[in-house]
Order: C-alpha cells, then sequence, then structure tokens
C-alpha cells in the first residue's frame, strides 16, 4: 500500500515545515497550528507503529485529528483523512479522487466557508479539480495546484474563522490551513508519482 | 480586585461535578469525553434534543436538561466551544428514532464543532438537523459574514422545541419550527461593568461610572459603542424602540425576557420587566408570556439582556407546557389567571 508511506512522508514534512508553519499562524491566528498538526501527525505516526498497520492508515489520522487534536482546523483535517480512508477503503484506484472530494465538501458544509476566504479550502479545491481531471500526471498537477492555491490567500482576506477579526492585517502572508494541506498533497505527489515536485513552502507561485 | 471562588484546577469540571450530584435525580454526568444527560423524556418524543456551548453562561444549558426540554448538552471551558467530540457523544446518548437536533448558538467555533459532530454521526446512521440562534441585535450588520450572535433567545428556542418534540413531532419539522422561534426573536443587552476575569481577578475591561456599554455581548468582547449612561427611563424605550423595529413582522403577541448577565439583582431586574411592561402596554402590545431572572449570563458582568419574541399561534402553549429541570422555572399561569 501507498497509503501509509503519504502519511509517514507527510509527518517529516510537517516536522521539517513546522516553524513555518508557526510564523504564518502567529500572522493571522493564534500560532498554535504548526504545534496541532505536528502533534497530531506525530500521534498517528506512533499508532501505526504499534500496530505494526499495512493499510493506509488514513482511518488512524481521521480518527486521530477528529478526537484528539485541538483547535478548529485538526479536526477538519480529521474530516478529509476519514473520507479518503472511506473512499480507499472502497477502490484504490479511485480513492484519493473521490476521498479528496468527499472531504471537500464536508469541510464546506462545515466550514461554511467558500474558495476565496482565505481558508484551507483554497488549496484543498483546486488540488481536488485536478484529481478529478482525467489525464496525465494528476497527483502532480494536483500538488501544483494546492501549492498555487495557498499561495494566493496571501492577498485574500478573512471572513471566517480567528483570521477574520485580524482582516486586512493578515494581508500578504499565506494561510497556514491552506498551506497545511498543500504540503498533504506535495507528499502524495512525491509518493504516488516520483521525483517530488517543488516543495511549496520552497517556492512561491 | 475580586477573584471569584473557584478551585484552580479544573474549575469546570468541579462545577459540573457539583451540579451533577446536586441534581442528581434529574441528570447524569459523564467525564471522557465531558457531556451530561437528562435522565427522563417524554415517551412520544422521538428527536433528541442537543445544545453545548462555552462555560460562565449557567444555568444555560446544563440547567435546562430534563424532561420538556434538552435530553444532552456538550459543555466547553469557559467562554470555549466544546470539542466535537463531547458533542458526538452527547448526541449519540440523546439520539431518538428520529435522530437529533443541534440547538447551536451562532458562534464560529459552535458552528465548526457542532457541524463535525454532525458529518461524523451522519457517517453512523444517525439524522441530524441543526438550529442556529442568532438573536442578537448589535451583531446585526451585513458587513460580516458571521451574522448575529447567539444570546438570551437560546432559552427561549430551547424551551419551544422541548415541547413542540415531546408532541412526537419529527426531525425537519422540528428544524423548521426551531429556526422561526430565533427567526422571530431579537435581544439587546447592556452592560455597566464588565466581568471578573477568572485568571486575572480584575474586570476584563474598564467603563467609568458614567458609562455604558451598549449592545454588549456574553463573552466579555466589548460592545460596538460605549454611551453616556442615559438613566433607566431613557435608555429602556431605547432598546424596545430598536427591538421592535428590527422585529420581523409578525403578532403583536409578545414573550419578554428579561436576563440578567450574572451581577444583576433581582430587584433590578424585576424593576426592569415592569418598565419594559408598562412601556409595552402603552404601545398597544400583548405581553402574553415573561421570564425575568438570570438565565444566560457572562460570569459576573453587571448588565442584563432585553429579549422579545413575536409568538405565532400555538407556541404560548409550548412555552408552558410542564418541564422538569434543574433552572426552568414553572410556567403554569393557569393557577394566577
Amino acid at each position: 500500500m501507498t497509503g501509509s508511506s503519504v502519511l509517514r512522508r507527510y509527518v517529516a514534512a510537517v516536522a521539517e515545515a513546522h516553524a513555518e508553519l508557526t510564523r504564518l499562524d502567529q500572522a493571522s491566528g493564534d500560532g498554535d497550528f504548526g504545534d496541532n498538526l505536528r502533534a497530531g501527525l506525530e500521534r498517528v505516526a506512533r499508532e501505526l507503529d504499534a500496530t505494526g498497520s499495512t493499510g493506509h492508515g488514513f482511518e488512524v489520522a481521521g480518527r486521530v485529528f477528529l478526537d484528539e487534536v485541538g483547535g478548529t482546523s485538526g479536526p477538519l483535517f480529521g474530516l478529509l483523512f476519514s473520507e479518503i480512508a472511506r473512499a480507499l477503503d472502497h477502490d484504490p484506484a479511485t480513492g484519493w479522487a473521490e476521498g479528496t472530494a468527499a472531504g471537500l465538501a464536508a469541510i464546506r458544509r462545515v466550514g461554511e466557508a467558500e474558495p476565496g476566504d482565505r481558508t484551507l479550502l483554497d488549496a484543498l479545491a483546486p488540488a481536488s479539480a485536478e484529481l478529478a481531471r482525467p489525464g496525465e500526471g494528476a497527483f502532480r498537477r494536483a500538488a501544483r495546484a494546492a501549492a498555487a492555491g495557498a499561495h494566493a490567500t496571501a492577498t485574500m482576506r478573512a471572513r471566517q474563522g480567528r483570521a477574520s477579526y485580524v482582516g486586512a492585517r493578515a494581508l500578504g502572508v499565506p494561510d497556514p490551513g491552506a498551506m497545511g494541506i498543500a504540503l498533504l498533497f506535495w507528499c502524495l505527489a512525491a509518493v504516488q508519482d516520483p521525483p517530488a515536485p517543488p516543495s511549496p513552502l520552497a517556492h512561491p507561485t | 480586585m475580586s477573584r471569584p471562588f473557584l478551585p484552580g484546577a479544573d474549575p469546570v469540571g468541579a462545577a459540573l461535578r457539583g451540579f451533577a450530584r446536586a441534581h442528581a435525580g434529574l441528570v447524569e454526568l459523564s467525564e471522557d469525553p465531558v457531556h451530561l444527560r437528562a435522565r427522563e423524556r417524554d415517551p412520544r418524543r422521538s428527536v433528541g434534543l442537543v445544545s453545548g456551548g462555552g462555560s460562565g453562561h449557567e444555568p444555560l444549558h446544563a440547567g435546562f436538561l430534563g424532561r420538556g426540554m434538552l435530553d444532552a448538552v456538550a459543555p466547553g471551558q469557559v467562554f470555549a466551544s466544546p470539542h466535537n467530540r463531547q458533542v458526538l457523544h452527547a448526541s449519540r446518548a440523546a439520539a431518538g428514532s428520529g435522530g437529533v437536533l443541534h440547538v447551536v448558538k451562532n458562534y464560529t467555533g459552535d458552528r465548526i464543532n457542532f457541524g463535525i459532530a454532525a458529518e461524523r454521526l451522519r457517517h453512523e446512521g444517525i439524522e441530524v438537523r441543526r438550529v442556529l440562534v442568532d438573536d442578537d441585535l448589535a451583531t446585526d450588520s451585513e458587513q460580516t459574514a458571521t451574522g448575529r450572535r447567539g444570546t438570551g433567545a437560546t432559552v427561549v428556542v430551547e424551551k419551544l422545541l422541548g415541547a413542540a418534540a415531546d408532541e412526537g413531532r419529527g426531525l425537519d419539522e422540528l428544524a423548521d419550527l426551531g429556526a422561526a422561534f430565533a427567526a422571530a426573536s431579537r435581544s439587546l443587552a447592556v452592560a455597566a461593568r464588565a466581568q471578573t476575569s477568572p485568571h486575572t481577578g480584575s474586570p476584563a475591561f474598564d467603563l467609568g461610572p458614567a458609562e455604558l456599554e451598549y449592545g454588549v455581548g456574553i463573552h466579555g468582547e466589548r460592545a460596538a459603542k460605549t454611551v453616556d449612561r442615559p438613566p433607566l427611563e431613557e435608555l429602556l424605550p431605547r432598546m424596545v424602540d430598536e427591538l421592535l423595529a428590527a422585529l420581523p413582522p409578525g403578532p403583536d403577541d409578545l414573550l419578554v425576557l428579561v436576563n440578567g448577565l450574572g451581577a444583576t439583582t433581582q430587584l433590578e431586574l424585576y424593576a426592569i420587566f415592569e418598565r419594559v411592561a408598562a412601556d409595552l402596554d402603552a404601545r398597544g402590545l400583548d405581553i402574553r408570556e415573561s421570564l425575568v431572572g438570570t438565565f444566560v449570563p457572562a460570569l459576573d458582568m453587571a448588565g442584563f439582556s432585553l429579549t422579545l419574541t413575536r409568538l405565532h399561534d400555538g407556541w404560548s402553549q409550548w412555552w408552558r407546557a410542564p418541564a422538569r429541570t434543574p433552572a426552568f422555572p414553572c410556567q403554569d399561569q393557569e393557577a394566577i389567571r
């Protein structure tokens, strides 16, 4: 299974990006996003080690992020992981596209936000669109689209969440949640369609 | 400095354990994750009613657990939303054959955490709908996407929904009714002193003796405006004017809630109600139902909120239907009419 390797790679990528995610969240939120994402993923890694899981591991990631991770972004990531798990279990061939689409729909319902509102949807929606589009290189296209979407949030004004309270002051800095999503799709492309594309952090688009 | 009488470690947990013990015949507490359940419900009720939100607004919501009102609640820390896992467990415990209805005050954190729980419940095959309470006039603005805050009308919505649910009504009908109750309600609050911060023991914001915070919320945030404090004779008609202007058109039969924000005495609240009632009488409006007391406070803020609900056909009988809860007063007024 490639799924667990996607998660393993994501654990490492977020550990490396922790300082940058924290810096982004301090500009627009309460600064705990990097901590929450890293701690949640470390816990997922420990549970995968403990159970010796050979599957994709996303059901573990979904449960940990829904049940144990604080803040509002963490559980929203949990919804996405759970939908990916369900879709991969249903059909590994279409699981990433289907699960990402279902996760996007669930997060839209729960967050009552739309693309353009400076949320993680701004990375997730374009990634989902690329995964759904037929043709070569869907994973690499999705990674690039998620990174571009995350960087585009730097020019958006928040309507929801804590960033909405700082208004225009958040301008110029990408949304940390969107960057966290871009990292996930970067890891997915690196595993499914190597070599890894440029990191979303290193290459603003 | 006036630090509250709370234990240093886990004050909310201590209060919840005390509450559950004091009302052991009516409610039951589970601590992992924290939620409370009513021990009894009307056998005709098929839809479980679940609410919750930050602590510091007691008796909301746990005080309204019991036959005739709520089936389960998820309390968060002070002024902080409950975790979705609390809402999930409360909802599982409360769900009836017709599903579960969430009563949510309009705050981003509460909306998201109840929403995540709703997604999880649907995957478990439990039907869920949500009623959003958004009655606060002071946050009625086209400028923001967040909308009006949920405040005093929450107790009105929870009481009316409880009685309607006890008639065996279905989930969709109850969700529509709840939305109608909220839509027919508007509230406005003023404060003369902020609540004491549990951390510092000092007021959360400073107000001069001649000042009034006009349009204050229930989480200790400042109002949009600070005004020179007018005498009650000017203040109350101004609040009533604004509420009546904001209420959507409907019957002239009103429910009036005068709600204390924590440190305001019954002497004050009943005097306020007397003035408001006389004002509404003079305007030719009919006060059909009333509730006076501290039901949705902001810790120990000194102030009050005024809620008006237009009562449509049949709502009065739901308001008066018996409710056996720790905090909702008996509304059976037949004896005194």
